[in-house]
């Protein structure tokens, strides 16, 4: 193969370089240093004690005190206003609108010029010091919330309903670049999820229908890395082309036999994608169907993530959210694992004249530049736990809280799917049967 | 009618059962749904680059199969070998 394969583009170097393994951003600065930095001669030490560098800042001067004022009368009374992007103050009734941080950031241009690893500075490997907003341990099932104390100091877990107060505070917090507000309200989530779940109900688990309360659906906003990238992705595989078709035999024997052509296949191409969101939760990202109803919430993706607005806790009053708990290198992997198969659905259309079909065989990627923004997303989220083996299974409906897709699981009653299968069963085999003892 | 014929129409009741318990467990359960970001994000490729490299190197006489073994170009989440930047 080694032969005909073309040179491979040559790999960006450079400190952020993904071919060089960069440390984890900011590890210096961190003191993760091998050798501590003030045993060194001043200059070198001056270098590693520096900052690391930011590449997009999108922490607002403004809101550093915890306390969001509303821009005329300094009032820090401040809501979301219902279905729109429009922050609202309640005490003078003025209204505006967030910085939309696409515009404010750059962040839909340049990704042809995209190099090396940018991370905004709300996606930056998480540490301590969040300051407005706190995120709690839930006592009642350890999952973890994030509240705005600015607004609340207790609050109500959204898995477990458990309420429980500032004092359980868990020592850290990430604070996200931008906020996509809620645009789909309540009674549409409601009347969406009861939409879904009435075209399901007829094997659906007896206990589900009699406590099905879609009124207790929950606004959450979930936390996500929005990645911009710009890559190569070389594949090679055998691909195959008819020559002839036969048959031979004759009556029952008759077979059809082919002949075809094998080409050695490969294929290069350049992309950027803008704007690949990828859950930065570590529970969320874990798609096991036989544990877990994840999938469900990642199929309502994609988000219109452009029009999310500079971070601003208070979008979140009245809302409940999840605090990131994975950095830019852990989700590494995700990101390439998505850009081969982005590069494999691009070069489909280029191998149509192998009329078998083709078999890759090796495939490579080459990030060469890749753009990380922090960002909550709307999730209109409802629940119902189904007892089992190994602590049963959380069957989620989730509405996307931008543009109303909806998507859920709903526990099926076995007896009742298996009967109905035996009895289509049965009533074909009858026919099959009668055709067969009528010849 | 011939043995095969007769055997397939034998496999047509538990083949239905089958099928219609998978495909309502599927409607209900949504195991098979994710993110389709192949198609749902926004890529900007230029032209793919490669086909002019391609060669035959073998060919098959007399198969019976309508397609390629392993056939996975429809199937882009199907990870493969994957070449590393010291490899070719």
């Amino acid at each position: 193969m080694s032969n005909s394969t073309t040179p491979p583009p040559a790999p960006p170097t450079g400190p952020g370089s993904p071919r060089e393994v960069p440390p984890a951003p900011g590890t210096a600065a961190n003191g993760n240093f091998p050798i501590d930095p003030s045993t060194l001669p001043p200059p070198i030490r001056d270098e590693l004690l520096a900052a690391d560098p930011v590449a997009i800042d999108t922490e607002s001067d403004e809101l550093k005190d915890g306390a969001n004022h509303c821009p005329k009368c300094g009032a820090t009374d401040i809501r979301q206003r219902p279905g729109t992007d429009l922050l609202i103050c309640l005490f003078c009734r003025n209204e505006w609108h967030g910085q939309r941080v696409e515009e404010e950031f750059g962040l839909g241009e340049g990704l042809d010029a995209l190099t090396g690893t940018v991370i905004a500075s709300g996606a930056r490997d998480i540490d301590d010091g969040a300051s407005s907003l706190m995120s709690f341990k839930c006592t009642g099932c350890g999952a973890e919330v994030t509240v705005n104390t600015e607004s609340a100091m207790t609050a109500r877990c959204h898995w477990c309903r458990h309420v429980f107060g500032v004092n359980e505070q868990v020592s850290n917090g990430a604070v996200p670049d931008a906020v996509l507000p809620f645009h789909i309200k309540k009674d549409d989530a409601v009347a969406r999820i009861r939409q879904f779940v009435d075209k399901r109900r007829l094997f659906a688990l007896e206990e589900f229908k009699q406590q099905f309360t879609p009124e207790n659906v929950v606004g959450v906003y979930l936390p996500y890395m929005i990645v911009d990238g710009r890559a190569s992705a070389e594949i090679v595989g055998k691909g195959e082309i008819k020559t002839r078709e036969y048959t031979q035999g004759s009556g029952d024997k008759k077979k059809t036999y082919y002949d075809a052509d094998v080409y050695a296949v490969q294929r290069h191409v350049d992309f950027t994608v803008d704007d690949l969101p990828l859950e930065s939760s570590g529970a969320r990202g874990n798609h096991d169907t036989s544990a877990n109803t994840n999938n469900i919430i990642n199929t309502i993706l994609p988000f219109d993530t452009r029009n999310a607005v500079k971070w601003n806790a208070s979008y979140l009053s009245g809302y409940s959210s999840e605090k990131r708990d994975r950095d830019v290198e852990q989700l590494r992997p995700r990101l390439e694992d998505q850009l081969l198969s982005i590069a494999r659905c691009q070069v489909e259309a280029s191998v149509g004249r192998y009329d078998r079909g083709v078999r890759w065989e090796r495939e490579r990627i080459d990030v060469h530049g890749s753009r990380w923004v922090s960002m909550y997303l709307p999730v209109w989220l409802y629940s119902y736990h189904q007892p089992g083996r190994n602590g049963g299974m959380l069957h989620y409906i989730a509405v996307n809280g931008r543009t109303g897709e909806t998507m859920g699981s709903v526990p099926v009653q076995q007896w009742k799917l298996l009967t109905a299968a035996i009895t289509v069963g049965t009533f074909l085999e009858g026919i099959a049967l009668w055709i067969l003892g009528s010849m | 009618m011939s043995d095969d014929g007769g055997l397939a129409l034998l496999l047509l009741g538990p083949a239905g059962g089958a099928g219609l318990y998978w495909m309502l467990y599927r409607y209900y359960r949504n195991t098979d749904k994710s993110h389709a970001f192949e198609r749902e994000t926004t890529v900007d490729a230029k032209p793919v680059t490669g086909a002019e490299h391609d060669r035959q190197v073998d060919e098959v006489k007399g198969t019976r199969e309508t397609r390629i073994k392993g056939d996975n170009v429809g199937d882009y989440r199907d990870r493969v070998e994957r070449m590393r930047n010291d490899s070719t």
